[in-house]
This record gives structure tokens, sequence and C-alpha cells, in this order.
């Protein structure tokens, strides 16, 4: 599997998505790619896509630690949206955090894919999109 | 010549007798006539007779008055009163004699002296009075029965009762007396045997009567003629008897069961008797005894010895009784404890010859004693040096006893305790529990009982005991008292206390550490990511423009980890300088400053504050610190208030106990603590949309105020408020 349509960057650091953006152009990784600066307004924004009847994206590179809403958080609202296509959503979280307890519990969620660690290079997203190829 | 023989015929009688002529004078008389009123040697023919006896018999005055008409001897017994006072009594029988002629010459005397007869039979019948013995006669030809007076007083009838035999036998007590009496008869008239028996009569009053009955048979050619015999009440005795009887069989049978030895000792011959007790209680045999003060003397213990001789010598010169114990040692060598009592007995001169006492081993009872006293003994020891509180407590729960080391736990002296009841002392909230297991020993369920629970001490402070209670009971198995033992574990509880707390230090230590590693990998990661990301871009990147923007956001990065930098720096600072730091800070004042100080922006949001803290209340705190708690609330309360409504801020503040709470409301946005409560005093933890949202605000406040001792807690509803709750040391 080749670029994908759409992803989604949940991060409140902009110079993290900066890097991430720049990464992406340079691998030419998916068409769109839609930003929010915590959990909440990414919950806000998908719903809002599903509302409206537009396909969620097949990628999400969820940080962990933002403000109003952390990763976690994100994680336990993101199961409650109404919509069959989220199984169809693959997340990655990517953290600066090399806390281990952070690891072990990204873990424990089936959501998750895999977990990333920051600064995030292109190298890491080809292995994304090789990853759903699989998928 | 008749004369003369005749005379010397009176002459010669061996009785008293003498002939007088008309003139009463004497002619002649008898040897025992002439020695009873004359002597021998007096001439006494031609005396007057009322010369010479001394007071004329009665008899004579009939004998004159009718001129010697009398027909026939005249027998009389008479009383005469001696010129020496003394009284004879004489049996005088006298008769006239007779001329050839026919005329009377003179009086025939003879005169008997029946004193000592007389004198018997008086002492009969006083002796019958005094002794109630009566005498009784059956004819059994006629079959008559005379009883004598005080026959018929001992069977209570009137004097003119005329008994018969079947009658007489009626009299005893109907079965075994009346059945023996019948026999004893009839063995009398058939056999002749006399009798001598104790039986019981009923009176004809009724009266029981105990009395002694003797009687003899008398044959005449082989047949029974007559019974007689005497007749006794013996009531009063034979009950004596009978209850004596009775005592001494008791008194026996206790000495034997008691194993009383009873002794005699005859101080004048040195004898002394031992009843049977006495062998087995000294261990000698009966015939080694030799029955001497020394045979006694040799079985005393030698360490008593002298001080038993002492203490007989002084009841012997009757300066104290004889009343001691002592041991004795048996042949075989066995030790026995012996109490002795004895009585002293005088002669008529007040002089001490007899001493009687009693014996009995008491060595079980010493041995008993000297057991109990050891185990008092000890007890005593322990109770005293104990270094576990120790009480005797009654039932009631007042002390009836305590030890040093218990006064030492509560802080009492012994009188001020022994004062108070348990009850008085025991914490309010462990009485009931206590109460209901003393109820339990009380009512026999359990022997005894443990449990923890506090005290009061003298001082007010608590004092944690483990108390362990063991009821006590009488001889009767009855709870007399209860003994306590009270552990004090106030040291062990404050100990216990003090690592509760320096575990809950060292876990909030811990998560700070966890916390700041945390921000090292997490935060300064982030930075540090960046910057090295960036840095490389910039290295790629040919354009101008990008260059610039790249360069820009590497200054960004640094001066945020610069900030970052300087947070954790703050933070350690907080935990390290508090140290040693705290006063006692006045709360009233700060909040005021704080207020005063942010006075232009609470007046821009129009918030209204309402601050109610006594101005006695101080906190051991550092005053830089409290500023920036506070401040830091504030601004907080003015930052996420609510636009909907005026913003209102309340500040009280209250003691409790060693602490001062001070609660912090406000009408704010609120925050979901079911969602952020855990990160809400987290590093760079935000929770609103709000471009001044650092999370930093929290996590130094909570910091700084742990580095005071102190807690910050949080309620809140999400759109209603928020107050925060700290709790400070008091000062």
């Amino acid at each position: 599997m080749g670029k994908i349509e759409s992803s989604c960057i949940i991060d409140d650091d902009p110079i993290a998505i900066y890097g991430i953006k720049k990464s992406m152009k340079e691998i030419d990784f998916c068409n769109t790619v839609v930003v929010y600066k915590n959990g909440q307004d990414a919950i806000d924004g998908l719903n809002n896509m599903v509302a409206e009847g537009i396909a969620l994206p097949s990628i999400i590179l969820l940080d962990l630690n933002m403000p109003i809403m952390d990763g976690w958080e994100f994680l336990d609202d993101f199961i409650k949206i109404p919509n069959n296509n989220t199984k169809a959503v693959t997340i990655y979280i990517i953290s600066s955090s090399i806390d281990p307890r952070d690891v072990i519990k990204a873990q424990d969620y089936s959501l998750v894919s895999n977990y990333i660690l920051k600064p995030i290079k292109s190298a890491d997203l080809l292995r994304l999109l090789s990853d759903g190829s699989n998928y | 010549m008749d004369t003369l023989t005749r005379t010397i015929t009176i002459e010669e009688a061996p009785i008293a007798i003498a002939t007088l002529d008309n003139n009463l004078c004497f002619i002649n008389c008898s040897t025992p006539w002439q020695q009873e009123f004359i002597s021998p040697d007096k001439e006494i023919f031609g005396k007057s007779f009322f010369d010479v006896v001394p007071s004329t018999p009665r008899l004579f005055r009939s004998v004159l008055e009718n001129s010697f008409s009398i027909d026939d001897n005249i027998v009389e017994e008479q009383k005469h009163i001696m010129p020496d006072g003394s009284n004879k009594w004489y049996q005088w029988s006298i008769k006239p004699w007779k001329e050839t002629d026919g005329t009377i010459g003179g009086l025939i005397i003879t005169c008997t002296n029946i004193t000592k007869i007389k004198r018997a039979k008086d002492l009969l019948i006083a002796a019958e009075n005094v002794a109630k013995m009566g005498g009784w006669d059956l004819d059994m030809i006629t079959n008559t029965i005379h009883w004598s007076r005080i026959t018929k007083e001992i069977h209570e009838v009137p004097l003119d009762y005329v008994p018969c035999l079947e009658t007489g036998i009626n009299f005893y007590k109907e079965g075994e007396h009346r059945e023996k009496i019948t026999e004893l008869i009839q063995k009398a008239i058939t056999k002749g045997e006399e009798w001598d028996i104790e039986l019981q009569i009923v009176t004809a009053k009724g009266k029981e009567l105990w009395v002694r009955a003797k009687g003899m048979p008398e044959f005449v050619n082989g047949k029974c003629v007559r019974l007689y015999g005497i007749f006794q009440d013996i009531d009063k005795k034979k009950k004596a008897e009978i209850k004596n009887a009775q005592i001494k069989e008791r008194l026996d049978l206790a000495t034997e069961v008691a194993n009383i030895g009873i002794w005699e000792y005859n101080l004048l011959k040195d004898e002394l008797e031992w009843n049977d007790e006495m062998f087995p209680l000294f261990g000698v045999k009966r015939k080694d005894f030799k029955g001497n003060f020394e045979s006694w003397k040799a079985t005393v213990h030698p360490d008593d010895l002298e001080r038993c001789l002492q203490e007989f010598d002084m009841a012997v010169s009757g300066i104290k009784d004889f009343k001691t114990e002592f041991r004795i040692v048996h042949p075989d060598g066995t030790v026995k404890h012996i109490k002795a009592n004895a009585g002293i007995f005088k002669d008529d001169e007040g002089k001490i010859i007899k001493m009687v006492g009693t014996n009995w081993d008491i060595t079980e009872v010493v041995n008993t004693q000297l057991k109990l006293n050891k185990s008092e003994e000890s007890f005593q020891g322990s109770f005293k040096s104990s270094a576990v509180g120790m009480a005797l407590v009654a039932k009631d729960g007042s002390w009836l006893d305590v030890n040093e080391t218990l006064c030492l736990s509560l802080g009492y002296s012994r009188k001020e305790l022994l004062q108070l009841s348990f009850q008085d002392i025991t914490h309010p909230q462990d009485l009931e529990k206590d109460l209901s297991q003393l109820q339990r020993l009380l009512d026999g369920k359990v022997n005894s009982y443990q449990l923890e629970k506090r005290y009061f001490h003298k001082k007010g402070t608590i004092v944690y005991v483990v108390l362990t209670v063991t009821a006590v009971k009488d001889i009767e198995g009855n709870i007399s008292h209860f003994i306590s033992q009270v552990v004090d574990i106030t040291a062990k509880i404050e100990a216990q206390k003090k690592s509760e707390e320096f575990l809950e230090l060292t876990k909030s230590q811990n998560n700070s550490l966890l916390n700041f590693a945390h921000i090292v990998s997490h935060n300064l990661r982030s930075h540090s990511s960046n910057l090295s990301m960036l840095s490389n871009y910039l290295i790629e990147e040919q354009g101008e423009i990008e260059k610039r923007e790249i360069e820009t956001m590497i200054v960004n990065a640094s001066e945020s980890l610069n900030e970052t930098v300087a947070h954790l720096n703050e933070v350690v600072q907080i935990s390290t300088e508090a140290e040693g730091q705290l006063q006692a800070v006045c709360l009233n004042e700060i909040v005021k400053n704080v207020e005063k100080n942010i006075s232009a922006l609470l007046q821009q949001k129009k918030v209204e504050c309402q601050i109610s803290i006594d101005q006695s209340i101080k906190v051991k705190g550092i005053h830089a610190y409290l500023d920036s708690v506070l401040l830091n609330l504030f601004t907080n309360s003015v930052k996420y208030s609510s636009p909907n409504r005026i913003p209102k801020i309340s500040i009280q503040a209250t003691k409790s106990g060693n602490f001062i709470i001070l609660n912090f409301r406000d009408n704010g946005l609120g925050i979901n603590l079911e969602r952020h409560g855990k990160k809400l005093f987290g590093m760079y933890k935000t929770f609103h949309q709000h471009e001044d949202s650092k999370g930093i605000g929290l996590f130094i406040t909570k910091n700084q105020i742990e580095a005071m001792n102190g807690k910050i807690e949080v309620e809140s509803a999400v759109d209603k408020g928020t107050l925060f709750r700290i709790t400070l040391v008091a000062a």
C-alpha cells in the first residue's frame, strides 16, 4: 500500500507538527493532513467528520502530553465515536517520553498500533505505510 | 433378904434401870444408869430423881398427875437438853412397883439412850428429802403398796393416793421402760433377784421423769411375801448424764476425726498423760512413751525447743497462756507443725499443779500458708517491680491498688489513681468495648480478656495500652476483683505513627522524584528532540526563507527548554530551601496582602472577595511560599472564572487540632475531577482552553505547600466552582 488519502496529527507542540509535516511532504505520505492541538479538539473534529459523512483519516499520530485532554483521554473517548469506520483507523502514539511506563501503558490499548519516539523522521512514516500494507 | 436379893439384881442389870420410892428418890440403880447420869463414884441413893436427871421426862408429869395410878408400863421418847447444852434423846419406860401389901411402893424406870438412832433416822429423812428419794413397800399377800411421801411427790399424786401393783407399774413409760420393770418384778418374785435400774415414768401430771428404782424381794418358806425398795428422782442428773454422754461422744469423735491430741501434765509428780490421738500425732509408740516432761521435750524440734520451754515457764508462772505453735520431729525424721493450747489448774493455795492441753497437726495449714505467702510475696514482688503496669480493680471499676509503672504511664500519683475508676480515664470511644468485655467476664463467659484501648494521661494526652484483665475468684468461686495488666504501647504507637508519617513523606518524595523523572524524560526531551530535529532541518534546508523559519523555531525551542529548566530549578529549590525556614505566619495578613497586591485585577474582573480569617490564626510556613500559593489561587480563580456570573471568592480558615484548614472557594468554571483529578497538580497539565494555561501554577503550589508540611486537596463541580482545601500546621 502506498500513499494514503488522509492522516491526522494530534499534538500541541508546533515544532513537532512542523517536523512531522515536513517529513510527510518528503515521502508524499498522504494527500491531506488534519492537525488538532489537543485531544478535545481532535474528538470534536472527528465527531464532526462522522456527522458530515467524511471518511476518518486512516492514520492518526497521537501525542500523549497535551493540555485540556491528553492522549490517553483521547483514546478513551475515541472508542465512543459512533462509527464503524473507527476500526479502519490506525493510531500511532508519538511521544518524546522515554518513560517505560508510557510505553507499557500504550500496549494496553488495542487501538494503538505502535509507539513512536519523537522526533518523527521520514523513515518512521515509511514504516507506517508498509505496516499498513500488511494490514 | 428379899430386898437384898432384889437390890443386887437391879445393880447388875445390863441396862440403865433405877427404882424410886414414892418421893421419887432413888432406892437403887444399875451401873449403866449410874454411868449415864452421874459419876460412878458418887452416891445416888436417896437423891431426888429431879436432881439427877437434867430435865424431867414429860412422862413423870402424867405419872404424878395420876398419883402413880398407871396400869402398865408407859414408854416415851424425849429430847433432853443437857447442862452443857448438848441434846440427848432418851426412851423412857416407867412402871410402878408394889409393896407386898399391894400398895404402890414407887417406880421402876428404865432409860435407853437413843440419841444415835434418833439422829440416824433424822438424817435419813433429811437425806430422803434432799436426794428426792422415796421408799415403797409391797405386801404380796394383801397386794397393798405403801409409798412414802417422797415417792408420792415424785409420782405427783396426792398424799392420800393409794396405789396397787398394777397402777404402780403403769406409771412407767409405755414401751421398753414398762416392759423392763415388769420383767424385773417378775424375776424378783420368781427368782428372788434384786433390781436397781434407771427408767422413765410418766407422772400423774403427765411429766416424763427419769427415776432410779431399786427393789428387793423378801422370801418366807420359798415364797415371795414382800417387795420393798427405794424410788429416786434422778431426772436432772440423768438428763445431764445423757447430755454429757452426747457431748463426750461428740468430743471423742471430734478429737479422733480431727486428730486432736489431748494431754494432761501433773507438775508435782512429773506425770504426762496422752490420749490415743497423741501417739500417732507425735509418731511415738505407746510402749516407748515414758509419760513425763522429758518424753514431750524429746519430740520438739531443736530450733523451737528453747522458745517452747520459755513459753511453758511463762504459762506455769501465770504470765501468759500456753498458746503456741512448734515443730516436732518424728523418730523417722519427719517434721510436723503442731499447734498447742493449754489451761492450768491450781490447788487451794493457788499453786499451779496441772496443765491440760490440746495438740493438733497444722503441717498442711502451715505449708499451705507458706506456699501462699510465697506466691503472695512473688505476686507482690512482681506487682511492685513489674515493667508492665498492673492494677487490682474492684468490680465497680475503682482501682484497689496500682503499681509504680501504671502510675508512670498515666501520670497520676498512686493516691490520685486510687480515687478514680478506670472508667474515669478511659477514652470515651474505647469505654464501651472495655465494659462489654468486662460484662462477659462478670457473666463467667470468659476468664480473662485482652484489648487495645486508650487512656487519658493526667496531662490530657492519649496513652495507648494493651490491657489484659483476669478475674480473681474468692473461696466460693465468686469474682472478688480483677487483675489488670496494662502494657503501655504509646511509644510504639507514636513510633508507628511517625514511621507512617515518614512513609507518607517518603511516598510523596518518591512521587515527586517520579514526577521529576517524568518531567525530565518527557518535557526536557521534547525540547531536546525538537532542537535536534530543527538543527538537522537547518543543515539540510536550502531555501533562505525556510531557514529563517527554522531558526526562529530553534530560538523558541531553546527558550522553552530554558523555561522548563527554570521551572525545574524552582521546584528543586522549593524542596531544598524550605527546610528549617518555617516560621509562625499570620494567615490573615498574608491573604489580605495578596488581595491588595492584585486588587487592580480583581477590580477589573469585578470579583467579589470575602475573607474571614481570625487574626489569631498562625501557621508554620514560609512567607514567600504562602504569598505564591495564594497569588496562584487568586489568579487561577480569576483566570477560570465563569463569564456567565459575577466571580466570587470566599476564603476562610479554621483550626482543627494541630492544623489550620484554609478553604479557598470560587464560583468559576470548575474542573472535571473525574477526568483530571489525578493530573491536577502535575507539571504542564492544563485543563482549560486558555492562552495563559501553562500547567505550572498548581504544580508549584503543591510543592510549596508540601514543603511547609501541608497538603492541598480539591473539590470541584464543572461550571459550579472549585474549592481548594489547604491544610497547614498551626504555629
